[in-house]
C-alpha cells in the first residue's frame, strides 16, 4: 500500500543530509544545554504564567465577580479567550491531517510542531470553560456520570456539545501526536548516552523496533487518525460556533457561523503556527528544515482564509439588512457605529485589510513583515470574538437592560496566564522532544526510497 | 439482645444496627467469635461451620472498619416548643394586624410571622385607607427590626464622650431625678417628637405634663403639609385636609402635586386613581356604547379619568399624566390665577401665560376646556411644598368650579396635634441658649440632622444640662446627647393611631424585644409612674387598653363587653365608625388676594423634594431602600441635583459632574443628573441624604440638601427662587440601573415602541374599536417545528395592566423581602449586577426636552419555549409540568449562558457571595439570619437566580388544598408583587381554569406579550397602556 | 551495554536460547532485495527493521494487508450506537425533563455528541488495539533491544533478522543466507532468561499496602472531610432560621419564639370561656358547611385525635382498653342534645380526664370533627323514616 506519495515539486529538506545527520540536527536541542535565548524566553513566559496564575487564584478566592462580566454581558474575556485559543488550536491538526491526506509533502517539516501547538492551544482553551463557571469546583456536573439523584446533563445544550467536542479534540490530537512520536522516541532511545533519558525514552517508545510488520499497521492507523482528525477539526469549531448560533440573541443567532468560525479558526491558527515556526526556525536554526517555501505556503493560505473571513463579515451585514429584522439590523449598525465601534474597526483592519499585503511576493517571503502580519492577524481574530460576544450582549432586545462591559486587570491577568502557559509549553517542547518528525524526514530525503520503486519519482 | 444467652447462634448475622453499636459490645463480639473459632477442629461438619465463621469474622471486621471510617456529622439540635402556642403551627405562618409607623400616615399592616418571628409586612386588608397595601418603606421596615447596629440597651455618655452600656433601672432613677429637679427649678423640659397621631400618646403627654409641669412638647417633620393645611384652614376654616373622592374625579389637575409618589398617602391615592383606569370593568366601554346596565350607574359609566400634570421636576405623577405641561415651578401660582380668570370666562390671562412660557397651546386650552366642562367632577391639586398663597388660590379655583363636592363625606384627616411652627422652634433654641431648658428629650427624632443650620441647634444643645435621645440606632443627635436610649422597633411594641375621623388603628408586637430595649412610649410612661422599678412590658398596653375602654369603646358603642371588643379590635387591627364631620365647604374670599404672591423669578428655582423611599432620612441605613431605584431616573444609593438637558448644556456639565447650588446665601456641592423633561429653570434635589451618623450602610450616601434650607424662607421651606448653579469641577459617580442612551438619536428614539416592547393607544380609539391595537399590530403567526409540551393540569401565568401600573416600585420591594434578595451595594449596581428579580423598566418616548414616560414591570416570563432552558448544560433550569421555569440552585454551576440567552435579561447571577460582599459581611451578622424567609433558599456565590413566581406560595396553596381535600385553586395564590401592588395591576393564576381572572386578562383584546415574534411564548401578559388624550383628527 | 558484557554473554552461549539471527544493510535497495530473497528461501518468520517505512517492503515481504481498519469500523459504530441510545435513555426513560418546550426525544440535538463520541471511541480504540493487541506493546524486554543491530536500524541502516521459530531455521544456513544477500555485522540474538516475579516479595506487598492506604486515605478525606468544607457547604448551610432550630440570638437559644402576651393573631381571637359552658358558648354556631369535604376532613381528624379513646364510632370503646379509663359513649341523649358549641367547648378546654385539644386540633378541624360526630350519632340512631326519605 502507498501512503506517502512525495512529489518533487518542493524539497522538504534542502540538500541531502545522511540519516545520522538528520538525527543529530533534530535532536541537537535535546542534547545540548539550553542556550541564553531559551533561558531568557522561558523566564519571561514562566513569569507571565506566575503573575497570571495569581489573578486566577484571586478569582477562585473572591469569585468571578472580580472580572468585568455583568448582567447583560455575562460572557466577557473568559469565553473570548476560549474561542480564540480553540481557533488557534485548529491549524495544527489541520496542517498535519488534511495536508497529510492531500499528500502535501511540504507538511513534513512543520507537522509535528503544528500538532504540538494544537495540543498546547487546546490546553489553554480548555482552561477557560473550566474557570469561567461560577462554581468551578462543581465542573464535574458537566459530565454525564451516574449519581444518586439520577440527574444527567442536558444534551440539548451547545455548551455540553462543547464539553464533548473539546475533550474529544484534545484526546484525539494528543493520540495523533503521540503515535507520530513513537518511532522518534525509539530512535532517541537508541542513540542517547544518558541513563535517565534512556529510561524516559524507553518508557515512551513502548519498545518500538522499527519492524516493518509494525510499520504496516502503523501507517494504516496513522492514515485513519488523519481521516478522523479532519472532520473532527471542522466539527469542533462548528460546535463552538453553535454556542452562539443556537441562541436567540441578535448577532449570535446566525446560520453563517459554522463556516465563518472554521475559516476564522484556520486563519488565526495558521497565523500563530507561522509565528511560532519563524521563532523556532530562527532560535534553533532549522532553516534547512523549515524553509521559506513552507512559510510562503502558509502565508498564501492565510490570505485565502482571511478573504473568506472578510466575506463573512460582509455577508453578516447584508443579511442583517436583507432580513428586515430590526433587532438584527440594530445590532450590526451598533457594532460598526455603536460604543464598541473601535473594537469592530480593529477587527476589520487586522483581519481583512492588512493581510492583503501578502499579495506581494516580497512581503510574503521576507521574515519580518510576515511575522508582524501574523501577529496582527491574531490580534484581529481575538477582537473578532470580542466583537461577536460583547457587542451583541451589551445591546440586545430590551433597551432597559443594556449595559457596557469593561474588563478588569484580572481579566487581563488570566489572558496573560494563557499566553504564558502556551509559550512555556512550546519552549519546553522544543527542548525535550524532536520538534520535527525524524522518521518522516528520513523517509523523504532524496534517495531514501528504493530506486526501482520510484524513490522520489512519480509512478 | 443479650448475647451470653444464645452463644450457639453467635455467628448469626444480626443486622447493621449492631455493627454500628458501641465498641465494647463489638470487642466482646469479636472475642466471642475468636474463642468460638477452632483453629484446626477435627470434625468435618464443624470445619465447614468454622470456615463460615471465619468468613463472617472477616466480613464483619471489614464492615466494622468501613463504618468506623465514616464520621457522624452533627446536624445541630432540634429545638421544639415546650408548649406550642395555639396560634402557631410549626412551619406555617401566622399573621398579626398592626399599624405602620414608618411615616405619619399610619397605614394598617398585616405582619407575617414564622414561629413568632416577623418575616414579611403587607397591608392590612381591613384598613379602609390602605386596603391591604403598603408602601416600599413600610415593607422594608422589617430590616430595621433585625438591623445589627441597633442600640441594644440604654447607653450613657462617659466623660470621655463615648457611650457605655447601662441598665434601665439606674437610668430611670437618674433621669426621673433630673426631670424632678428641672420642673422644680422651673426649667423647661422639651420633648421633641415627630407628628403625633396616637391618641394614647397624646394622653400620655398630657399625663407627663401633669407630672412635670414645665415640660413642653414639640413636633416637626422635615417634609410636611403645613402650608396646605394652613391654607385650607384659612380658606374654609377647617382643621385638617379633606380626603378627595377620587371615584368622582373625571379631570385631575396636579400642579406640582406628586400625589402618586410622595405626597399625602400615595398608597391610597394610587389605588383610587387607578380604579378609574381599569379596562377590565365592562363599564369602561359603556360611556360611548350607552348600554344601560343595572346597579348604580353614576360612577360606572364614567370611563377613564384624565390627569393633567403641570410641573417643573419630573415626578411619578407627571409620568402617569395623560398631558404633562412642563412649567417652571415658581410660575405655578400665576398659572392658577390665569386659570381662575379663565374659569370666569376671561381667556386673555391664560393666553398671555401660554405665550409667556411658550406652553403647548392646545394642551392648556384642553385643560381649561375640561375644567369648565366638568365642573364639580374635577379636582385641582397643588404640591404641598408650594407656598400658602398658591394653595389658597387653588382652593379658590376648586371652589369656583364647584369641585369642593369631591371632598369626601366620610373621612377627613384629623391631626391630633398640629406641628410646631418654625417660630416656636426658634424660641426653644433661644431658651436653650439662655439656659432655661433643663432637659431635652428627643422622642425618636433626629433634629441635629433635620433642623436647618440656621437654628444653630447643635450649639444650643450644648447649653442644655441633660439631653436624652431615644432612638433605634445611633444617629447625629445621639452623639450630642448624654443618654442614648435604645428603643424598641414598631414590631416590638404597642400603640394606637388615628389619622382620619372615625378610624382608629392598633399596633401590637409580633415578637418580644430582641434586645434590652423599651418602646419609647413605655419609657415616658415609666418616668411618670410612681413605682418605675416595677416596669413590665405590658405597662403601655394596659395604658392604651384603659384609654380605649374610656374613649373608643364608649364612642363605638359596641354590644359586646370590652374584653371581646379589644380582642376583636386587635384581631382586625382597626376600628371604624362614623364620626361627626360637617361637609359644608364655604370659601372665605377675604383670604384670597387678587394678585399672585409668588411670581416667577429670573434666576433658577430650587425645589427640595422628599426622597422616594428613605423618608426624611430616617431610613438611610436601610440597604433595601437605598438600593430601590428612583422610579423615574432609576438612580440608586444617591440623591442628585437634577437639571434639564438644555440647562446642563448651558452650564457645560453632564451627569456626574459636580455643581455648586447657592440659594439665599447657602451653598451645596452636588452631582448633576441630567433629567429629560425638567423645566430649564428648575433644579431639584431630594432631601434625607448625606447623613453622617446613620451607620455603615447609610453614611455619606448622597448630599445633605438640608444645608440649603432656611429657618425663615422667602417663599416656602422647600422652594427657593433666584438661586444660582455653577460648575464646581470634579465628578461624583451617580449609579443608575438603566443605561442612559441618547433618546433623541434616531437609532434610539422611541425604540421601545418600535420594538413593541411597550404598546400604547389612545383611550377613545379603544372605546370606538376595542380591537384597534391588535389590528394595528397585525397577526403574528408562530409555529414550532417540533410538537411542544402540553400543560394539562395547571399552568401558572401572570398579567400586568400597564394602565394601572404607576411605576411605584412597591412590588420590587415586596419581591426583595419575600425572596431573600441581597443588597449588593452601589459599586456592584454600577457594574450592572443588581440582584432584583423584578424590575420596573422606564422608557422615555419622544424628545428629551419633554419626553413621555412608560413603565413596564419586567420579571421572568416563564416562557413555554424558554430559551434559557435549552442552553443550560446541566439542566439546572427546566420547566415544571405546571408551567414554571424553575431553577435548581444546587445543580447550577454558573455558566451564565441562560442569562445571555434570555431575551428579557431577567436572570441574576451571584458574581460574589453577596452575603459577605456588602460592607464587609453586613449580611453575615447574626441578627440578619432571622430576616430571611425560611421558605426560600439563600443563594450562595456562583449561582444563577431569577423570579420563581413565588413558587413557595404556590406550594403552600397546594399543601392547603390537599389538607382541606379540595382542588388546587389558582386564584388563591398571590405572588408577593401582586400582594404589594397598590393598584392591583398584577393578576396571577391558573390558566387552565377558563373562568379565572388570569384567563380573562390573557385573552383581553389589549393583552400582548413582549417580543412575541421570537416565539419563546412568554406567560406574562401585558395589558397595553391607554393614554386618555384627545385623538388628533385623522383625515 | 558495553563491549565487555557482550563478550561474557558470548562466553556462555551454550546455556542460552537463540531468538534470531540478523544482519544490517546500507541502502533501501539492498534491504528490499534481501527481503525478496528471504521470501524466496521460504522463510516466513523473519522481520525487516527500517528507521522509516521503506516503500514496497510489505509487498517484498509478502505481508497480508493490515486489518486494523475493521477494528476502527467496529469500535466506531458501537461508540455511535451507545452514545445515541444513552442519550435517548437519559432524556426519555430515566429522567425526562421539560426543556424549552421541546419533546423529550429531540434527536437533532443528539447529533453532535453522537459524532464526537464516535470519533473519540474509534480513534482511541484503534490505537489502543494496535498497540496492545497487534504490537503486544509495551515490550522493552525484546531480544533485539540494546543491540548494535537495533542501534543502527533505528538510525541510518536497515536490518533483516530471521527468527528461530521459523520452521526452516538453521543457524549456519541463515548465516550464509544473510552474508549471501550482502548483510554486514551479522548478529545472533538470544532470548533473555526471565526471572519469576515473586508475589510475596516484601517490596511488592509493601507497595500494595501503600497503594491501599493512599486510596483509602484519599477516599476517606474526600467523602468525610472535603465535601463538608466550603465551598461545598455553601448552599447546604442556609443562612436562615428554619423551624425547630437553635439560634444564639436569643438567650434561651430557642429559634422559635412565643407570641407576646396579649397579642391576637389573625383567626385566633382568644377563646376566653373556661369552666362550665355558659349560654354564650352554647350559642356558638358551627361556621363550616355540612358538606362532604368537611365531613371527610372531620372523619380524618376524628380518627386521628379522638378515636383512640372514643373509638371509631364514638361508642367509647377505647383502643387503649384497660390502660386508660374509657370515656362515655357519644351517643348518649345528653351528648346528642348538646349544641355544637358545647362539644367545641369540651374539645377546646377538655373535661374531667379529657385534656384540652386546642394545641393539637385547629379550630376549623374541631368544627369539622363536630360535624362528623353528628354524622356518627345520626347513623347509629337511624330511623325507618330515613329509608323512606331515600326513596
Amino acid at each position: 500500500m502507498r501512503t506517502f506519495d512525495y512529489t518533487q515539486e518542493l524539497p522538504v529538506v534542502d540538500g541531502q543530509p545522511p540519516a545520522k545527520a538528520i538525527d543529530d540536527v533534530v535532536s541537537k536541542p535535546l542534547d545540548t544545554k539550553p542556550g541564553k535565548v531559551w533561558k531568557i524566553l522561558i523566564t519571561i513566559t514562566s513569569l507571565m504564567l506566575l503573575v497570571g496564575g495569581g489573578a486566577l487564584v484571586w478569582t477562585f478566592y473572591k469569585g468571578i465577580g472580580v472580572w468585568g462580566n455583568n448582567q447583560p454581558v455575562s460572557w466577557g474575556f473568559d469565553i473570548v479567550n476560549f474561542v480564540f485559543w480553540v481557533g488557534i488550536g485548529h491549524a495544527g491538526t489541520l496542517i498535519s491531517a488534511i495536508l497529510f491526506l492531500l499528500r502535501q509533502r511540504w507538511r513534513t517539516g512543520i507537522a509535528r510542531f503544528a500538532e504540538a501547538m494544537t495540543i498546547f492551544a487546546v490546553m489553554c482553551a480548555g482552561i477557560f470553560p473550566a474557570i469561567h463557571t461560577g462554581r468551578a469546583w462543581l465542573d464535574g456536573y458537566l459530565f454525564p456520570y451516574p449519581n444518586a439523584n439520577h440527574i444527567w446533563v442536558n444534551f440539548t445544550s451547545p455548551l455540553l456539545w462543547d464539553v464533548f467536542a473539546v475533550s474529544t479534540y484534545f484526546t484525539v490530537s494528543l493520540v495523533f501526536w503521540y503515535i507520530g512520536l513513537i518511532p522518534d522516541f525509539a530512535t532517541l532511545r537508541d542513540r542517547t548516552e544518558s541513563k535517565l533519558k534512556k529510561t524516559i525514552y524507553t518508557i515512551f517508545s513502548l519498545g518500538w523496533r522499527h519492524s516493518t510488520r509494525h510499520w504496516q499497521h502503523y501507517e494504516k492507523t496513522y492514515m485513519i487518525l488523519a481521516g478522523f482528525a479532519t472532520p473532527l477539526v471542522l466539527s469542533v469549531h462548528t460546535i463552538v460556533s453553535f454556542d452562539f448560533a443556537v441562541s436567540v440573541i441578535p448577532g449570535w443567532h446566525t446560520t453563517i457561523f459554522p463556516p465563518y468560525f472554521v475559516a476564522g479558526a484556520v486563519f488565526s491558527g495558521f497565523a500563530m503556527v507561522q509565528n511560532v515556526l519563524i521563532f523556532v526556525r530562527q532560535a534553533f536554526n532549522m532553516k534547512h528544515i523549515i524553509t521559506i517555501k513552507h512559510l510562503e505556503r502558509m502565508n498564501q493560505i492565510i490570505i485565502l482564509v482571511g478573504t473568506m473571513v472578510g466575506y463573512a463579515y460582509a455577508m453578516e451585514f447584508f443579511i442583517a439588512w436583507y432580513s428586515g429584522n430590526q433587532f438584527e439590523t440594530f445590532t450590526f449598525i451598533n457594532r460598526a457605529f455603536g460604543p464598541y465601534a473601535w473594537a469592530y474597526w480593529i477587527m476589520v483592519s487586522c483581519n481583512v485589510i492588512l493581510p492583503q499585503l501578502f499579495w506581494s511576493k516580497k512581503i510574503r517571503t521576507t521574515i519580518v513583515p510576515m511575522f508582524v502580519i501574523g501577529i496582527i492577524v491574531n490580534i484581529g481574530m481575538w477582537f473578532e470574538r470580542f466583537v461577536i460576544i460583547v457587542t451583541s450582549l451589551s445591546r440586545d432586545f430590551l433597551p432597559s437592560s443594556w449595559g457596557m462591559y469593561t474588563p478588569t486587570i484580572y481579566d487581563l491577568g488570566i489572558l496573560m496566564f494563557s499566553f504564558g502557559l502556551f509559550f512555556t509549553n512550546v519552549l519546553i517542547f522544543v527542548k525535550t522532544m524532536p520538534s520535527v518528525s525524524i522518521s518522516e524526514i528520513k523517509a523523504v530525503v532524496d534517495g531514501a526510497q528504493p530506486s526501482h520503486r520510484g524513490g522520489g519519482h512519480h509512478e | 439482645m443479650d448475647d451470653k444467652g444464645n452463644k450457639k447462634d453467635a455467628n448469626y448475622w444480626r443486622g447493621f444496627s449492631e455493627l454500628n453499636s458501641d465498641p465494647e459490645f463489638l470487642k466482646a463480639k469479636e472475642k466471642e467469635f475468636a474463642d468460638e473459632l477452632p483453629v484446626d477442629s477435627g470434625e468435618p461438619e464443624m470445619s465447614g461451620l468454622s470456615r463460615r465463621k471465619f468468613l463472617t469474622l472477616l466480613a464483619s471486621s471489614a464492615a466494622l472498619a468501613a463504618t468506623a471510617c465514616s464520621d457522624y456529622r452533627d446536624k445541630g439540635a432540634i429545638v421544639p416548643y415546650n408548649k406550642k402556642p395555639e396560634e402557631v403551627t410549626v412551619g406555617n405562618p401566622s399573621f398579626y394586624a398592626s399599624t405602620c409607623t414608618s411615616c405619619s400616615n399610619a397605614c394598617g399592616i398585616l405582619v407575617k410571622t414564622r414561629e413568632g418571628r416577623p418575616i414579611k409586612v403587607d397591608g392590612n386588608p381591613d384598613h379602609p385607607v390602605n386596603r391591604g397595601k403598603i408602601c416600599a418603606t413600610g415593607q422594608a421596615g422589617i430590616l430595621n427590626l433585625y438591623e445589627p447596629s441597633r442600640i441594644k440597651e440604654p447607653m450613657v455618655k462617659t466623660g470621655a464622650g463615648n457611650f457605655t452600656a447601662s441598665n434601665w433601672a439606674d437610668i430611670d432613677v437618674k433621669i426621673i431625678d433630673t426631670l424632678k429637679k428641672a420642673s422644680a427649678s422651673g426649667k423647661e423640659i422639651a420633648v421633641i417628637s415627630h407628628t403625633i397621631n396616637s391618641p394614647s400618646l397624646k394622653k400620655l403627654f398630657e399625663d407627663f405634663t401633669a407630672k412635670y409641669p414645665t415640660s413642653k412638647f414639640y413636633s416637626y417633620e422635615l417634609v410636611n403639609e403645613t402650608n396646605k393645611i394652613n391654607a385650607f384652614k384659612k380658606s374654609f376654616g377647617k382643621e385638617g385636609l379633606p380626603v378627595i373622592d377620587w371615584k368622582e374625579a373625571k379631570i385631575i389637575v396636579s400642579l406640582e402635586s406628586d400625589f402618586l409618589g410622595k405626597e399625602g398617602n400615595p398608597v391610597e391615592a394610587m389605588r383610587l386613581f387607578a380604579e378609574r383606569r381599569d379596562v377590565m370593568k365592562e363599564d369602561v366601554l359603556q360611556e360611548s356604547m350607552q348600554l344601560t346596565i343595572g346597579g348604580d350607574s353614576s360612577s360606572r359609566k364614567e370611563g377613564f379619568n384624565r390627569l393633567y400634570s403641570v410641573e417643573g421636576n419630573y415626578t411619578i405623577t407627571g409620568a402617569n399624566a395623560d398631558y404633562r405641561i412642563k412649567l417652571r415651578t415658581d410660575a405655578i401660582e400665576e398659572f392658577v390665577y390665569a386659570l381662575i380668570s379663565a374659569a370666569g370666562e376671561n381667556k386673555s390671562p391664560i393666553n398671555d401665560f401660554i405665550n409667556k412660557y411658550n406652553l403647548k397651546k392646545e394642551v392648556v386650552n384642553s385643560l381649561v376646556e375640561d375644567l369648565i366642562k366638568n365642573k364639580g367632577k374635577s379636582i385641582v391639586l397643588a404640591g404641598a411644598f408650594l407656598p400658602e398663597s398658591t394653595h389658597i388660590a387653588v382652593n379658590k379655583l376648586n371652589d369656583l368650579l364647584g369641585n369642593t363636592r369631591l371632598y369626601s363625606k366620610d373621612y377627613s384627616e384629623t391631626p391630633l396635634m398640629p406641628l410646631t411652627p418654625r417660630k416656636e422652634i426658634e424660641a426653644l433654641t433661644d431658651r436653650m441658649n439662655s439656659g432655661t431648658v433643663g432637659a431635652v428629650i428627643h422622642f425618636d427624632t433626629n433634629p441635629v440632622y433635620h433642623f436647618s443650620s440656621d437654628y444653630k441647634y447643635t450649639e444650643a444643645l450644648k447649653k442644655v444640662e441633660t439631653v436624652i435621645t431615644m432612638s433605634e440606632q445611633m444617629n447625629e443627635t445621639t452623639s450630642e446627647s448624654a443618654y442614648a436610649l435604645g428603643i424598641s422597633h414598631n414590631f416590638e411594641g404597642w400603640g394606637d393611631f388615628k389619622t382620619r375621623a372615625g378610624i382608629y388603628s392598633l399596633q401590637q408586637p409580633m415578637i418580644a424585644p430582641l434586645y434590652k430595649t423599651r418602646q419609647k412610649e413605655a419609657v415616658l410612661l415609666n418616668w411618670i409612674s410612681d413605682s418605675p422599678e416595677k416596669y413590665t412590658e405590658n405597662d403601655y398596653m394596659n395604658y392604651i387598653r384603659a384609654n380605649w375602654e374610656k374613649t373608643v369603646y364608649t364612642s363605638f358603642g359596641a354590644k359586646t363587653d370590652f374584653k371581646t371588643f379589644w380582642n376583636y379590635s386587635l384581631h382586625d387591627g382597626v376600628v371604624t365608625f362614623t364620626e361627626k364631620a360637617d361637609n359644608a365647604f364655604a370659601f372665605k374670599n377675604e383670604e384670597f388676594n387678587p394678585a399672585p404672591a409668588m411670581k416667577a423669578a429670573t434666576g433658577m428655582t430650587l425645589t427640595l423634594t422628599r426622597s422616594n423611599f428613605i423618608g426624611d432620612g430616617r431610613f438611610a441605613n436601610n440597604g433595601w431602600l437605598q438600593e430601590l431605584p428612583n422610579p423615574i431616573t432609576k438612580v440608586v444609593w444617591d440623591n442628585y441635583a437634577s437639571i434639564s438637558p438644555a440647562a446642563s448644556e448651558k452650564l457645560g456639565v453632564k451627569t456626574n459632574d459636580l455643581i455648586e447650588i447657592s440659594a439665599g446665601g447657602r451653598t451645596l456641592k452636588a452631582a448633576v443628573f441630567v433629567q429629560p423633561g425638567m423645566a430649564d429653570e428648575v433644579v431639584s434635589i431630594d432631601l434625607g441624604y448625606g447623613r453622617t451618623g446613620a451607620g455603615v450602610i447609610g453614611n455619606n450616601v448622597g448630599f445633605n440638601s438640608i444645608e440649603l434650607m432656611r429657618k425663615n424662607p422667602a417663599v416656602s421651606d422647600w422652594l427657593y427662587q433666584d438661586c444660582t448653579i455653577n460648575k464646581a469641577g470634579g465628578t461624583y459617580e451617580i449609579i443608575s440601573t438603566q443605561e442612559q442612551y441618547p433618546i433623541d438619536h434616531e437609532r434610539y428614539n422611541d425604540i421601545h415602541l418600535k420594538r413593541e416592547i411597550i404598546m400604547e393607544g389612545v383611550y377613545e380609539e379603544y372605546v370606538e374599536n376595542p380591537k384597534f391595537l391588535k389590528e394595528e399590530k397585525g397577526e403574528t403567526h408562530l409555529f414550532n417545528i417540533v410538537p411542544s409540551y402540553e400543560f394539562t393540569t395547571t399552568k401558572w401565568a401572570m398579567s400586568i395592566d400597564l394602565n394601572k401600573c404607576t411605576g411605584c416600585n412597591y412590588c420590587v420591594a415586596a419581591c426583595n423581602v419575600e425572596n431573600n434578595i441581597p443588597v449588593v451595594g452601589k459599586e456592584q449596581v454600577g457594574k450592572h449586577r443588581n440582584m432584583m428579580w423584578l424590575r420596573i423598566d422606564r422608557y422615555y418616548g419622544g424628545k428629551s426636552d419633554d419626553p413621555k414616560v412608560s413603565f413596564q414591570p419586567m420579571l421572568c416570563q416563564h416562557c413555554d419555549n424558554a430559551p434559557c432552558e435549552n442552553v443550560c448544560p446541566v439542566a439546572a433550569t427546566n420547566h415544571s409540568p405546571d408551567g414554571l421555569n424553575q431553577m435548581a440552585y444546587n445543580r447550577c454551576v454558573g455558566t451564565r449562558y441562560c442569562s445571555n440567552n434570555c431575551p428579557y435579561k431577567v436572570r441574576r447571577f451571584n458574581y460574589f457571595n453577596f452575603r459577605n460582599n456588602l460592607a464587609d459581611g453586613y449580611y453575615e451578622q447574626q441578627s440578619l439570619s432571622l430576616l430571611h424567609n425560611p421558605e426560600v433558599t439563600v443563594r450562595s456565590r456562583g449561582v444563577m437566580e431569577k423570579c420563581t413566581f413565588c413558587v413557595q406560595r404556590i406550594m403552600d396553596e397546594r399543601q392547603h388544598a390537599t389538607q382541606e381535600g379540595r382542588a388546587l385553586d389558582g386564584d388563591r395564590v398571590k405572588t408577593a408583587c401582586q400582594e404589594a401592588c397598590p393598584t392591583n395591576a398584577i393578576v396571577f393564576g391558573d390558566l387552565t381554569k377558563k373562568d379565572s381572572e388570569i384567563a380573562k386578562h390573557r385573552n383581553h383584546e389589549l393583552g400582548y406579550h413582549v417580543l412575541e415574534e421570537i416565539n419563546v411564548r412568554p406567560n406574562v401578559t401585558y395589558i397595553a397602556k391607554l393614554r386618555n388624550i384627545k385623538p388628533e383628527k385623522k383625515s | 551495554m558495553t563491549e565487555h558484557s557482550r563478550h561474557t554473554e558470548e562466553a556462555d552461549i551454550m546455556n542460552k536460547k537463540i531468538y534470531s539471527i540478523g544482519g544490517l544493510f546500507d541502502t533501501p535497495d539492498s534491504i528490499t532485495h534481501a527481503a525478496e530473497e528471504a521470501v524466496k528461501e521460504g522463510y516466513t518468520k523473519f522481520d525487516v527493521n527500517t528507521p522509516y517505512p521503506v516503500h514496497g517492503m510489505e509487498s517484498a515481504m509478502k505481508l497480508k494487508p493490515s486489518l486494523i481498519g475493521l477494528v476502527t469500523l467496529f469500535i466506531g459504530l458501537s461508540g455511535a450506537a451507545f452514545a445515541f441510545m444513552f442519550m435517548y435513555w437519559v432524556s426519555v426513560v430515566d429522567y425526562p425533563l421539560i426543556i424549552g418546550g421541546k419533546p423529550f426525544f429531540s434527536w437533532p440535538a443528539f447529533v453532535p455528541v453522537t459524532f464526537e463520541v464516535t470519533v473519540l471511541s474509534a480513534a482511541v480504540g484503534t490505537v489502543a488495539v494496535m498497540i496492545a493487541l497487534f504490537f503486544k506493546f509495551p515490550n522493552n524486554a525484546h531480544p533485539l533491544h540494546d543491540t548494535n543491530y537495533m542501534k543502527h536500524v533505528s538510525s541510518d541502516r536497515f536490518g533483516l533478522n530471521v527468527v528461530a521459530i521459523d520452521p526452516l531455521f538453521d543457524e549456519s544456513k541463515v548465516r550464509d543466507f544473510l552474508s549471501r544477500t550482502g548483510a554486514k555485522d551479522i548478529e545472533i540474538f538470544y532470548e533473555p532468561e526471565r526471572k519469576p516475579i515473586r508475589v510475596f516479595d516484601p517490596k511488592f506487598i509493601g507497595l500494595l499496602v501503600v497503594i491501599a492506604m493512599v486510596t483509602a486515605g484519599v477516599t476517606y478525606f474526600t467523602l468525610n472531610k472535603l465535601l463538608y468544607m466550603p465551598p461545598f457547604t455553601w448552599m447546604a448551610e442556609q443562612d436562615r432560621l428554619s423551624s425547630q432550630s437553635q439560634n444564639a440570638m436569643f438567650t434561651d437559644g430557642f429559634g422559635m419564639r412565643n407570641p407576646v402576651e396579649g397579642t391576637v393573631a389573625r383567626g385566633f381571637t382568644p377563646y376566653e370561656f373556661k369552666g362550665q359552658p355558659d349560654s354564650v358558648v352554647r350559642n356558638l354556631s358551627n361556621p363550616l358547611p355540612f358538606s362532604k369535604e368537611v365531613i371527610d376532613r372531620g372523619k380524618m381528624r376524628y380518627n386521628t385525635y379522638c378515636s383512640p379513646c372514643h373509638g371509631y364510632f364514638g361508642k367509647g370503646d377505647s383502643r387503649l382498653n384497660g390502660q386508660f379509663p374509657n370515656p362515655p359513649t357519644l351517643h348518649s341523649d345528653k351528648v346528642r342534645n348538646w349544641p355544637d358549641g358545647n362539644i367545641y367547648h369540651v374539645i377546646t378546654n377538655g373535661q374531667n380526664v379529657m385534656p384540652s385539644y386546642d394545641k393539637q386540633i385547629t379550630r376549623d378541624d374541631r368544627w369539622a370533627i363536630i360535624h362528623y360526630i353528628r354524622v356518627l350519632q345520626r347513623s347509629l340512631n337511624a330511623k325507618d323514616t330515613d329509608l323512606e326519605t331515600k326513596k
